[in-house]
């Protein structure tokens, strides 16, 4: 069964099939069926270190030298899944993408990507705008980034990706 | 192994009260099947290039295999004792493996958390030490002395009680449990998981029950059933492995797992493995 | 008020789930829609012509939208639920009131073509609901730039109740929720609400009750 549909109470991960509930370090602390038993310490699931860098969680790739990237200036708005490579949204956007961001200009406005690739045609899209943007420039920016996820698909689909 | 042993098995194919001339399109095991009244009033079953499937009418369901079954389809001598509501709970499909369907209809631990405030409740999460057992003459999976608390056992059921089961597997796709039957102490009411196999990792589920209740409504005990099966549906379609693994290795069994490590020994034993993966992956 | 119901209808729960919110009590007339067929048998289509449930009936009003229904229940019992009057939040309320109707013909359909055998288009059933579920990620990622966790204010109104019991049961009908994070926020905070009631394929929120504290022997 899968934990992301289990539920967090206090700092355990319990799952929603049968409640056993494991601590941050991933053993089982908890088996409901059996509430008497200590569970094995070889009860555990996998982990994976986080790191929450400016309102962007990071995992790790295997054991990177530093810390996540900073995008200073900038805040996180929304994700959003594009059902289409990078060289798609690449194209959508008439720009190439640096150091894994996308910047995509749309009436007058710049917002940048942060781009993950998911599949071999998908990208999952963080989409970053100046951290002073109010409102109404925040939506223009979660507009525009619909926008292009639309042209992204629209070229992923009819295969004029360059 | 050369042949599937569990091409010789019956399977619920559909509704005998739905039974008509028309016929329904289904399918068995990956085999496009029909389903049809035959102009002798019998079920009429062909498979996929036309030949005709052997067939019959029981416990609410026609039944259908794409072999040649060694024994008649099994007895619910309950079934046939005066005075039962036999209840025709309905399809429900599930994109999962049909011997998962069976194994979480035999597990009990997991009533706090998809059940909640009906088959079971927490604090009152403990499964007790039962007994299981295959038993060598019927040739089925049994398992007795099975308890727990439950909040409303069943629509008869008014506020909580300790509910006695005894879970029965007698074929690979097919169970039956016995539970404490409220308004009549003394009887087990009958409710039965026939699951008929479309594809490894794809079922329709026909639940069935035959139970004392003279008081509820037939339709409040067809949604009651049907409410508690979709609850599990989800959890079903979300497990990994998607196929059930018989080998001991990537799931971890406790004491309240012992009828679902008994299913799996008898699966493997006789090769029912259509749904299931031998190796760890 | 009595409602025709049938447990497993998103429809219905949407008429089950305000009135548990609103603190009506209804007299539930539960109706054999799977496998009895009953919507169409003549006592229902003589209610509705158009077969389909839920019915509310009170008195002499018969409602066979659930919109309407919900719209009903608020008025009634717990105006706060129908919104601000204001014309944006007023219209605001009205769009999702209309789109819900979107998920219903997209997302219910593949649900019922997945679980309850309906007959349906699968691959364009989910295309629709992939649509409109992009529609509502975008409709509510704006509405916390605003400020506001619900689809017209800060606090649930019928809207949300008439959007959400399909959308959380999509993964009935196999279109998944993970690529939408403010549906999931959003979905929480409607399963957060005082009063809340599930039904199957929505699971409740278990962190909401403190863990137990288990020392054995409590069966």
């Amino acid at each position: 069964m899968r934990l992301s549909h289990g539920f967090v109470r206090g700092e355990t991960l319990s799952c929603i099939y049968h409640g056993w509930s494991y601590a941050q370090a991933g053993n089982c602390l908890r088996i409901p069926a059996h509430p008497a038993l200590t569970p094995p310490d070889t009860i555990r699931v996998v982990t994976q270190p986080v790191e929450d860098g400016g309102g962007i969680i990071w995992i790790p790739a295997g054991e990177p030298a530093a810390g996540p990237p900073r995008f200073d200036g900038l805040a996180p708005l929304r994700s959003m899944m594009v059902e289409a490579g990078i060289a798609a949204l690449e194209t959508a956007a008439g720009t190439k993408a640096a150091e894994g961001l996308l910047d995509y200009t749309h009436a007058g406005r710049t917002v940048r990507l942060l781009l993950t690739l998911e599949g071999k045609a998908r990208t999952l899209m963080h989409v970053l705008v100046d951290q002073d943007s109010n409102p109404t420039e925040r939506i223009a920016a979660s507009r525009a980034a619909e926008a292009l996820r639309r042209a992204a698909e629209h070229v992923a689909a009819s295969g004029t990706a360059r | 192994m050369t042949r599937n042993a569990m091409i010789d098995e019956w399977y619920p194919v559909g509704l005998a009260s739905q039974l008509d001339a028309h016929g329904r399109k289904t399918a068995l095991m990956g085999e496009p099947i029909e389903v049809r009244l035959g102009e002798d009033g019998n079920a009429k079953v062909t498979g996929g290039n036309g030949r005709v499937l052997r067939a019959c009418i029981r416990y609410g369901h026609v039944w259908a295999s794409l072999g040649d079954p060694q024994k008649p389809l099994f007895a619910i001598p309950e079934a046939d004792q005066p005075g039962r509501r036999l209840v025709d709970v309905g399809v429900v499909r599930v994109r999962c493996s049909p011997l998962r369907a069976v194994e979480n209809f035999l597990d009990i631990a997991h009533f706090p958390f998809v059940h909640t405030d009906i088959l079971g409740a927490e604090p009152h999460t403990e499964v007790q030490n039962y007994k299981v057992e295959i038993r060598e003459d019927e040739d089925e999976v049994w398992a007795t002395q099975v308890q727990f608390y439950q909040p409303q056992a069943a629509k008869s059921a008014e506020g909580g009680i300790t509910t006695q089961y005894m879970y029965r597997v007698p074929a690979p796709t097919c169970s039956i449990l016995y539970k404490t039957c409220p308004p009549r102490p003394g009887e087990w009411d009958v409710i039965t998981l026939f699951v008929q196999p479309l594809a490894e990792d794809l079922c329709d589920v026909w639940p069935w029950m035959a139970l004392f209740d003279d008081e509820t409504p037939m339709t409040d005990l067809i949604h009651f059933q049907q409410t508690i099966f979709v609850q599990d549906r989800s959890i079903l379609e979300n497990q990994i492995p998607g196929l059930l693994p018989l080998d001991p290795g990537m799931e971890i069994p406790t004491r309240a797992d012992l009828t679902s490590v008994a299913y799996r020994r008898w699966l493997k034993r006789h090769g029912y493995t259509y749904g299931a993966q031998l190796v760890a992956q | 008020m009595k409602l025709y119901d049938y447990v497993l209808s998103p429809s219905c729960y949407k008429v089950r789930l305000m009135a548990a919110l609103t603190g009506v009590a209804l007299d539930i007339r539960p109706v054999d829609f799977h496998p009895g067929g009953e919507h169409r048998g003549p006592e229902l289509l003589a209610l509705n012509p158009a077969g389909s449930i839920p019915i509310l009936e009170d008195g002499d009003l018969v409602l066979t939208e659930s919109s309407a229904m919900l719209v009903y229940l608020a008025a009634k019992a717990a105006p706060q639920w129908l919104g601000n009057d204001a014309a944006g939040p007023a219209a605001r309320v009205q769009q999702w009131l209309s789109f819900s109707h979107r998920l219903t013909a997209s997302l219910g359909a593949a649900r019922l073509h997945e679980m309850l055998l309906r007959p349906g288009n699968i691959d364009a059933l989910r295309g629709q609901g992939t649509a409109a579920l992009r529609e509502l990620e975008a409709g509510l990622v704006e509405q916390r730039i605003r400020g506001q966790r619900f689809l017209a204010s800060d606090r649930p109104t019928v809207a949300d109740i008439a959007c959400f019991p399909y959308v959380a049961l999509a993964p009935d009908g196999g279109v998944l929720l993970d690529p939408y994070p403010a549906i999931r926020l959003w979905s929480r905070a409607i399963r957060a609400i005082d009063g809340f009631i599930e039904m199957p394929g929505i699971h409740r929120l278990h962190e909401l009750k403190p863990e137990p504290v288990l020392g054995g022997g409590e069966a």
